[in-house]
């Protein structure tokens, strides 16, 4: 498990960046799976900034796990999203991605149970003009009352 | 398209929480997470034999719920936290009113409370901005 030290670190870490273009068939099986039917025109669903910007910043759910000693199954969870949308995101369009880690916080209950909470906050830009802002907070379970 | 304040969106339903569609989501995301394709995965905790919907599956209920209501490319802020999961076969129900509506630039943007429920049980709650069309519209 992370010391309290090491989590609090994390704050400040910054992604590689990169970029991300949402293809059609990955829009296309992601509305699937969200039961609706397919995004009209090249609209990506809403729901593609969870995966695009994380992929888009350089990193991966895996390592995400990794930077926040996730311990196995059960041991994380999501917290909460803000997500913020300036413009519509559209497939085909070669959007810079940046980000990193924003907020690490470590609680601890009455009954001794210890949570650590992460955040990231990544966004999205067409050129200059900001597109699309993520941030999420996920927390990691570290021992059990 | 007339909105007011205390209007209910239309309700959007997920019938049969689909553990297909969890693993096409675990492709398409990348995620190593057993909890959402490997029913035995969740034995520890008390779920054996069942996967649990990934968190952006049950926001995008809500989602679609509001591009239905207010068009596709309608949303502009989404702020939520999550309850407790949601397992394959489960039904699920999105819904949402309306707080309040305010100008903002050539737009009207709808504030609203949207929630995602299991029997009664909201498992999604927050708040969703919303550009809704002209009113003459």
């Amino acid at each position: 498990m992370l010391t309290e030290g090491e989590l609090l670190a994390l704050v400040g870490h910054r992604f590689p960046g990169g970029h991300y273009r949402i293809a059609h068939w990955e829009n296309w099986l992601l509305a699937n799976c969200t039961g609706r039917d397919p995004m009209p025109g090249d609209l990506a669903h809403p729901v593609v900034m969870f995966h695009a910007p994380i992929l888009g910043a350089g990193t991966s759910i895996s390592e995400l796990f990794v930077l926040g000693q996730a311990a196995g199954a059960g041991s994380v969870g999501l917290e909460s999203y803000d997500w913020e949308y300036f413009r519509p995101l559209r497939e085909d369009i070669d959007y810079a991605v940046d980000g990193g880690i924003v907020e690490a916080e470590r609680t601890t209950s009455e009954t001794g149970a210890i949570v650590d909470r992460v955040a990231f906050r990544i966004e999205f830009r067409e050129g200059e003009a900001l597109v699309a802002r993520v941030t999420n907070r996920w927390k990691f379970r570290r021992t059990a009352a | 398209m007339i909105v007011n304040v205390g209007d209910s969106i239309p309700a959007w339903s997920m019938d049969h929480v689909d553990p297909a569609r969890m693993r096409t989501m675990a492709a398409i995301l990348r995620d190593p997470y057993p909890v959402h394709w490997d029913r035995s995965a969740n034995a520890a905790f008390g779920l054996e034999g069942r996967v649990i919907n990934q968190g952006p599956l049950n926001l995008s209920y809500i989602v679609n719920m509001l591009l239905e209501w207010a068009g596709p490319s309608c949303v502009r802020r989404l702020t939520v936290a999550f309850g407790r999961p949601v397992l394959d076969g489960e039904h699920v129900v999105a819904g949402g009113t309306v707080t309040s509506v305010e100008a903002h630039g050539d737009e009207r943007w709808a504030f609203c409370d949207v929630w995602l429920d299991r029997e009664g049980e909201h498992v999604v709650t927050g708040t969703a901005v919303v550009a809704i069309p002209p009113a003459d519209s």
